[in-house]
């Protein structure tokens, strides 16, 4: 994922380099702290105390934000923070330019609930993004009267998958919901895949985090997942048109961008409208200018929250096809404030749930004989 | 009935009384986040609000009024630390607090540290309203005493029969043992029991 982030940041620093409209030009300097969590403070107090760097573009997991997050804070310098993530951070030295949990776990368990079953088995790594997610799942199943009928958790990178499959085949659950990470989750869709169509099951899955390059790895097995992201490649606005047709030309006709890819090319291009609007680069002056300041990016308009740093974005829910590519079914009205916190967070209120009282409701609660 | 989640903070009424500008601002920009209404308190002015948490910086203490403490008593508090040692942790310790920040203040900490004062401040409650139960039933231990007394002697039973007779009428007229025990011993054996 580290290489898919870099692409699009190297291809969005280059782009703004030869662009007429930007009166300066950006020099990246690049760091491979290799995923090892440890490192990743190493590389950053190089590149602030030794290069003399101001804004860091980069990271993708939490564990590896948390490592930076002193040293930026310390030092205040900004980091552009690409990748989704659980919510529940706000520092002034972190831009949050991927999504916030009310923009991808909410709307894809509100639709789950209102239109599919109110039972869901859940499938994930155990780390932290899905304790949370699962969470917050929890909590707005709960509140429908719904349940969680299993929590199953396998460490980063477990591959023995098996026994988790058979339990989804034996429990015939009506929606599982996958939270796994790399290796994990694709070796589970493909046994998922396998196991339920040989007993002739079709069990809806469920993704925050799939994307096209994941979809590619896994291969047909991954076709009918639905996923909750702000960004697809299929998204039909010219801009991302526009961008697609630029990343195959500099990456090849087969290759994809990803969410977090886009979002890395998303934070290099607020980073740099936010310089030009200041005229300076200096970290204060840079995060006013970034504060509401609109960019049709080609996940759509995005701008900073100026209250929390978090990204305004249209959060998107798709189904992902046999051609590798996702069907998008649903995009809110307009841009969605973020939440990190889940503040505004009602477990009890759905608007699609209310318009339909009245109506049959899948898996509706019913009373039963207790003998 | 449940209660209302730890983790939900909107809504809410917090009292600040924090000395430094920056770290007043730190809070009051997260507690905008958070959706948290706070109203600012000086360690020398009226203490006339009811908030749901108070944070206190340990630069006010010790407090100057008694009236303070006991206003404060009334909700959790989270204490505000500039040093860790002995000397400032014994004049914290008069506020009870139910969480505690270290200055100079940072947005990281500061939700942690609210869900932890009001989890923390509801389990004591709980805990209080049990040991109160747990008082009001020792006291009672003297009545059920003598009620078992009184029956052993009337029905020439054996202690642990009489308190079974008192337990099973108590379960058949919806009371508690200790309610019928104070009947017993008040107006003697109900029929039910004596015949």
């Amino acid at each position: 994922m580290g290489r898919e982030i870099l692409k699009s940041a190297m291809m969005a620093v280059d782009e703004i380099n030869n662009q007429a409209a930007f009166d300066f030009s950006i020099t990246a300097h690049v760091r491979d702290p290799r995923g090892i969590v440890s490192e990743y403070h190493t590389v950053c107090d190089d590149l602030i105390r030794n290069v003399g760097v101001e804004h860091i573009i980069g990271c993708y997991t939490s564990a590896s934000r948390k490592q930076v997050l002193p040293i930026v804070e310390r030092t205040d310098r900004l980091l552009w923070y690409p990748a989704r993530y659980e919510g529940f951070e706000c520092s002034d030295n972190v831009i949050y330019v991927g999504a916030s949990p009310n923009h991808n776990v909410l709307p894809l368990i509100r639709y789950v609930l209102d239109n599919l079953s109110r039972e869901i088995f859940c499938v994930g790594s155990n780390y932290v993004w899905t304790w949370e997610t699962n969470r917050v799942t929890r909590e707005l199943v709960s509140a429908a009267d719904g349940h969680i009928l299993a929590e199953r958790l396998l460490e980063l990178g477990e591959s023995a998958v098996g026994h988790i499959v058979d339990e989804i085949v034996r429990k015939k659950p009506p929606i599982v919901f996958n939270t796994l990470v790399g290796s994990s989750s694709y070796d589970f869709i493909r046994a998922f895949h396998a196991g339920t169509e040989a007993a002739g099951l079709e069990i809806p899955m469920l993704s925050c985090s799939l994307c096209e390059p994941e979809l590619s790895i896994v291969g047909p097995a991954s076709a009918g997942c639905i996923t909750s992201s702000a960004y697809f490649e299929s998204i039909q606005l010219p801009e991302n048109l526009s961008f697609v047709a630029r990343w195959k030309a500099r990456y090849g006709e087969d290759s994809s961008p990803s969410v977090d890819g886009q979002s890395a090319y998303v934070a290099v291009y607020l980073l740099a409208r936010a310089l030009q609007r200041a005229g300076t680069s200096d970290i204060g002056e840079v995060r006013r200018a970034a504060a509401g300041h609109r960019y049709n990016s080609p996940q759509g308009p995005v701008w900073i929250d100026g209250g929390n740093n978090h990204c305004v974005l249209t959060p998107r829910l798709a189904v992902s096809n046999r051609q590798g590519q996702f069907d998008i079914f649903w995009e809110a009205d307009a841009p969605v404030k973020p939440d990190p916190y889940l503040t505004q967070l009602d477990v009890a209120v759905s608007p699609s749930r209310e318009a339909s009282v009245g109506g049959a409701l899948p898996n509706a609660p019913h009373l039963r004989v207790v003998k | 009935m449940s209660r209302p989640s730890s983790f939900s903070l909107r809504g809410r009424k917090a009292l600040l009384a924090i000395k430094d500008d920056r770290d007043a601002s730190i809070v009051r920009r997260q507690f905008e986040r958070l959706g948290i209404d706070s109203v600012a308190w000086g360690a020398g002015a009226a203490l006339d609000v009811s908030p749901d948490v108070a944070l206190i910086d340990d630069e006010f203490l010790p407090l100057a009024q008694p009236a303070q403490r006991t206003m404060l008593g009334r909700c959790p508090v989270i204490a505000l630390l500039g040093t860790e040692t002995p000397s400032r942790l014994k004049l914290v310790f008069e506020l009870d607090p139910a969480s505690f920040l270290i200055k100079p203040l940072r947005s990281a900490g500061i939700y942690a540290a609210l869900v932890m004062a009001f989890e923390r401040n509801e389990r004591t409650n709980e805990l209080k309203q049990q040991v109160v139960k747990l008082e009001q039933r020792l006291r009672s231990r003297r009545v059920v005493l003598a009620a078992v007394l009184q029956v052993m002697h009337s029905h020439a039973l054996s202690e642990p029969a009489a308190f079974a007779l008192i337990r099973k009428a108590a379960m058949e007229q919806r009371k508690t043992i200790e309610e019928l025990s104070a009947e017993i011993t008040a107006r003697g054996l109900p029929p039910r029991i004596a015949g």
